[in-house]
């Protein structure tokens, strides 16, 4: 979830509400808030983008606390602007807009719309990948007239931050930015940019010119986003735009995007809806009357009008979450509160007879019984290292994780001989002879496909561990159990031969027993005897019917 | 007697029994060794518990005792020296004192002057006869013999001899201390009196009922005992069975569901695009091994494909569906659920690993066990959720609020924050309903609740374990000695 810093003056000046209602307030409109080095931390869920600065914060704020409600449309005029688009095969779309009398005011303020900018490229913008937004002084921007297109990577242009002109390419593959985002729209030596006059104003979706830099004083912004999908970059458009427009005094210009799918941009326009009272109350479990659901979503910031039995909804454009009658029952319910909705027992549900699984069932006695014959349960994580696969000889067996954190957690054990030797290993202190098991899942491959099972496995160390001491606990688990199994000789990579047997049920090798091979135990670095029984519980289950 | 009881210990009624046996009630502690057959210094220690319990009185007395001198000893190996004149006398009848000074050398005048004080020689015109018969005198000198013994063996051998073995400087006198023991009244009706003071009651004592002759002693009943170290079940998985217990006592069914996922079940019937950041290679684990084979799910790939692309507006690839990763949420166990199509009203829940892309530390695992319920029915509303949340958290002792969420697959989406004994705030649950997409992917015609909550932080809380590893360890002692107190 991304989480925003706001400066509490910024908010004071912007809700007039003080910190503590805020606090609460923002509670119910999914964001969490915390306090850290002179800032105010928000949590904001994913999809509420249009509330990663303070303006949209305040609106949805003074909305639920009954200050202001509905929307309007922000004043528009004509820019004069227009910005051709050509041929960009890698990143194809480009929308724009202006904001006049932003007026950025306080280092406050252009932290925050930096801070806007660049959640909306992690979210909605998929790391720039889908999209990226280019904020740029309108009144250092050379021409009206702009041009989106492919350019050279020799080309040169004087990056942000920096004083003297570029080649892209250096900045591609030297710069901070260039070096996370320059491979994202590159097609070889090319690059697309956005030209203003001869310059280069931006190269989307890495860095920005240094000549449209904000600054504390500018008050007029230009905003180009650009996209793989013309909705995301509308999308995206429409939300930075509601938010900077909320700016008193400012005003949005238009821009004309010269293009097959084209014309003027921004496109402020609600989508409407319309629902009955029962669509919202059939979801919630409420009964508001329309007249209610109609007053609570216009302090939810939507226009609503209503007709008989319906209620059309206008839906802000910057509400890019609003889609289906479900959405607009959620915004009722964190309008009411999820802690005043009140709850219902469903009743019904109560009648039905809880069931364990199967392998539950199993699982329960079988802990029971080995408890009782002194046996001490272990739990350890699937995860293992290779390592230890290895010593064990079920580096073919096994599945391998393909982008692991750690190595020592790379691995899936193919076995849980993987995880209990390693517990054994780490207790060789303690008095012997030693009793553990272990049931959880394991992981291998068989037939060439994937075998994903739970298992059980039981392990005695002693001085002179053998195979006997172990066979009596397994035969006794099974026949406490009822199972019906038979035994046989076996071969197992990690069990000695001759000393390893394979427990049958219903003609299926459901397990096996065996004394671990002196070589494995001396590759693990355990220097007592060990004997080993591991079944599946999930072919036993199968089987035992 | 007057209801008096005297608690001895099982040695000392075995010597009491002894005494009676013996016929032993007076004597000397050397005696009493002698007659019961226990050594002396036992038998001491005992009859002093028996005095201070009144049983017996003991004086102290020294008794003087014959040692014989470097001379006695000389005697006693060589024989006496008128045993040794009586012996030349019996062979030759008489002998001049000039012959026997040959025979006796210096000790010839002792042996003349001894043999003459007993009576048992004469002497006569310079010759030394006998005066008795040669058996008296051979008496007289064995019983002066065995008196020399008594004396080596420390026994007073009694008068005339003790006094004529001392003035001939053959024995000395040496003191010895002794206890002499004498029982209080009769051995045979104190013993009725006497409760043997037992340890342990036995099989035996029960068997043959002599428990009733016993006096069981009291023990210090608040001294620590040794300490037990017992065989014991895993107490993360007594808690997951806990959680198991409630879910079953509420009527949910439990169903379980593959490790190794398709992202069609973990991620595209869940409603998440495939661009979206969730998916990216840092948050989940995927496997090495070929993609599944998608042939099996035609039906659903086609309403999944055609749902993605009209909602996400995007291309929809059965490939990146069709890639195998470790689950990184149980919810695709419920997806596989729902996508059975189940006739309501339906009540499942599952508890399986789930697997994220995270480095071990103190509050992170990179996998770790999750709850997924599902509930629902023709009907079936928000506030219903709200309900069966509140529930589980009443039936897992604690409060719940909740709060507003966003989930992909849910909506309207909570979470629920439960509140710790101590206090504390824990982000417990996310839930919601399963949104219209996702039930139009799996073809369901009423609403479905769902909600997570991961197993191991709450059990962390519940045992009071602040670092999130310590739930895996590897200490076996550890988990053989763990407390379970929870707060339920």
């Amino acid at each position: 979830m991304p989480v925003l810093r706001f400066r509490p003056e910024r908010l004071y000046e912007l809700t007039g509400i003080d910190l503590e209602l805020l606090r609460e307030l923002l509670f119910k409109l999914k964001c969490e808030v915390e306090e850290s080095e002179g800032y105010i931390a928000v949590e904001v869920n994913a999809d509420r983008p249009d509330m990663f600065i303070g303006e949209g914060l305040a609106r949805a704020v003074k909305g639920i606390q009954g200050l202001e409600e509905g929307w309007v449309k922000p004043r528009t005029i004509d820019s004069g602007l227009s910005l051709r688009v050509e041929d960009v095969p890698s990143r194809p779309y480009i929308v724009a807009a202006i904001v006049y009398d932003v007026n950025i005011d306080s280092e406050a303020y252009l932290e925050e719309l930096i801070q806007f900018q660049e959640k909306l490229h992690e979210g909605l913008g998929r790391s720039r990948r889908r999209a990226a937004v280019g904020l740029h002084d309108l009144d250092k921007i050379p021409s009206k007239n702009l041009s989106y297109r492919m350019v050279s990577v020799d080309d040169e242009f004087i990056p942000l931050g920096y004083s003297k002109p570029m080649k892209i390419r250096d900045v591609l593959e030297r710069d901070e930015k260039g070096l996370a985002y320059g491979k994202i729209s590159r097609l070889g030596d090319r690059h697309p940019a956005i030209i203003s006059g001869d310059e280069i104003i931006t190269i989307p979706p890495v860095l920005n010119s240094n000549i449209t830099r904000l600054d504390v004083g500018t008050r007029n912004l230009f905003i180009d986003v650009t996209s793989t999908s013309l909705e995301t970059a509308e999308a995206i458009l429409n939300i930075i735009v509601s938010n900077l427009a909320e700016r008193s005094r400012a005003i949005v210009g238009l821009v004309r995007i010269n293009s097959p799918w084209g014309g003027y941009y921004p496109r402020l326009e609600p989508r409407a809806m319309s629902i009955k009272a029962n669509d919202v109350n059939s979801i919630l479990g409420t009964s508001y009357s329309l007249e209610d659901i109609a007053t609570m979503l216009r302090r939810m910031r939507y226009n609503v009008y209503i007709r008989g039995d319906y209620a059309i909804i206008e839906i802000p454009p910057y509400r890019i979450d609003v889609s289906k009658p479900i959405d607009i029952a959620e915004d009722v319910a964190i309008y009411v509160g999820y802690e005043s909705i009140g709850f219902e027992k469903p009743v019904m549900l109560y009648a039905k007879r809880g069931e364990y699984s199967r392998l539950s069932r199993l699982v329960k006695i079988i802990r029971t019984i080995l408890v009782g014959m002194n046996f001490t349960e272990v739990m350890q994580l699937s995860l293992v290292s290779p390592t230890i696969v290895d010593a064990l000889g079920f580096r073919d067996y096994s599945v391998e994780v393909l982008n692991p954190v750690q190595v020592d957690y790379s691995i899936l054990r193919p076995t849980l001989a993987a995880t209990i030797l390693k517990v054994l290993r780490e207790n060789t202190h303690m008095s012997k002879p030693l009793k553990i098991f272990e049931i959880g899942p394991v992981v291998y491959r068989s037939n060439g496909g994937i075998i994903d099972e739970e298992c059980l496995a039981i392990a005695l160390m002693d001085e002179d561990a053998s195979y006997e001491q172990l066979q009596a606990v397994v035969y006794t688990l099974l026949r406490t159990l009822g199972v019906t199994f038979t035994v046989r000789k076996a071969i197992r990579p990690h069990t000695m031969d001759g000393r390893t047997a394979e427990i049958l049920v219903g003609g299926v090798a459901v397990g096996y027993i065996g004394e671990v091979k002196p070589e494995v135990l001396e590759a693990i670095g355990l220097d007592y005897p060990v004997v080993l029984a591991e079944i599946s519980l999930n072919k036993m289950v199968e089987k035992a019917d | 007697m007057s209801g008096i009881v005297y608690i001895v210990s099982e040695s000392e009624y075995r010597v009491l029994r002894l005494m009676i046996e013996k016929g032993f009630s007076t004597g000397s502690i050397r005696q009493a060794s002698h007659i019961l057959g226990i050594d002396k210094s036992s038998l001491a220690s005992i009859f002093m518990l028996l005095r201070d319990k009144g049983l017996v009185d003991i004086k102290e007395v020294s008794i003087k005792k014959p040692k014989l001198t470097d001379k006695g000893l000389d005697v006693l190996s060589k024989g006496f020296p008128e045993e040794k004149l009586i012996n030349i006398l019996i062979e030759s009848g008489e002998a001049s004192i000039a012959d026997l000074s040959r025979s006796l050398g210096p000790e010839t005048s002792i042996a003349i002057g001894q043999a003459r004080r007993k009576g048992l020689v004469i002497i006569e015109k310079g010759l030394v006869k006998l005066n008795v018969s040669a058996g008296e005198a051979l008496e007289i000198i064995n019983s002066l013999k065995k008196a020399l013994e008594d004396c080596s063996r420390g026994v007073n051998p009694g008068e005339p001899y003790y006094s004529e073995l001392r003035d001939r400087g053959l024995i000395a006198e040496i003191e010895e201390r002794d206890l002499y023991i004498e029982v209080r009244g009769d051995l045979r009706s104190i013993i009725e009196t006497v409760r043997v003071e037992a340890s342990r009651l036995t099989h035996s004592m029960l068997k043959s009922g002599t428990w009733r002759m016993y006096k069981f002693r009291a023990y210090d009943v608040t001294l620590e005992p040794p300490e037990i170290l017992p065989a014991r079940l895993h107490f993360l998985r007594e808690f997951i069975e806990v959680v198991r217990d409630i879910f079953k006592e509420m009527g949910f069914k439990e169903v379980t569901g593959p490790i190794v996922e398709l992202e069609l079940f973990n991620f595209d019937i869940l409603f998440q695009a495939q661009d979206h950041p969730a998916r990216e290679i840092h948050d989940s684990l995927w496997v090495k091994a070929e993609p599944a084979d998608l042939r099996g799910y035609m039906d659903l790939i086609d309403r999944v494909s055609r749902v993605h692309e009209s909602n996400w507006g995007y291309r929809w690839s059965p490939d990146i569906a069709a890639r195998l990763m470790l689950r990184s949420q149980t919810t695709a166990v419920s997806a596989r659920v729902i996508v059975s199509r189940p006739k309501p009203p339906i009540r499942f829940y599952t508890i399986g690993r789930v697997y994220r892309h995270d480095s071990v530390d103190a509050t992170h695992l990179p996998e770790f066990h999750q709850l997924d319920g599902i509930e629902g029915y023709p009907g079936y509303t928000f506030r219903d959720l709200l309900g069966t949340l509140r529930d589980i958290s009443e039936r897992l002792g604690l409060e719940v609020k909740f709060k507003p969420a966003y989930f992909p697959f849910t909506e309207p989406s909570v979470e629920g924050y439960v509140r710790l004994p101590n206090g504390r705030w824990l982000e417990l649950y996310g839930a919601g309903l399963f949104r219209p997409e996702v039930l139009e992917m799996a073809d369901v015609d009423y609403p479905i609740g769902a909600w997570g909550f991961g197993i191991e932080r709450l059990a962390a809380a519940y045992y009071n374990i602040q670092d999130i590893r310590l739930l895996y360890t590897t200490n076996i002692e550890m988990i053989r000695r763990f407390n379970v107190k929870g707060w339920v």
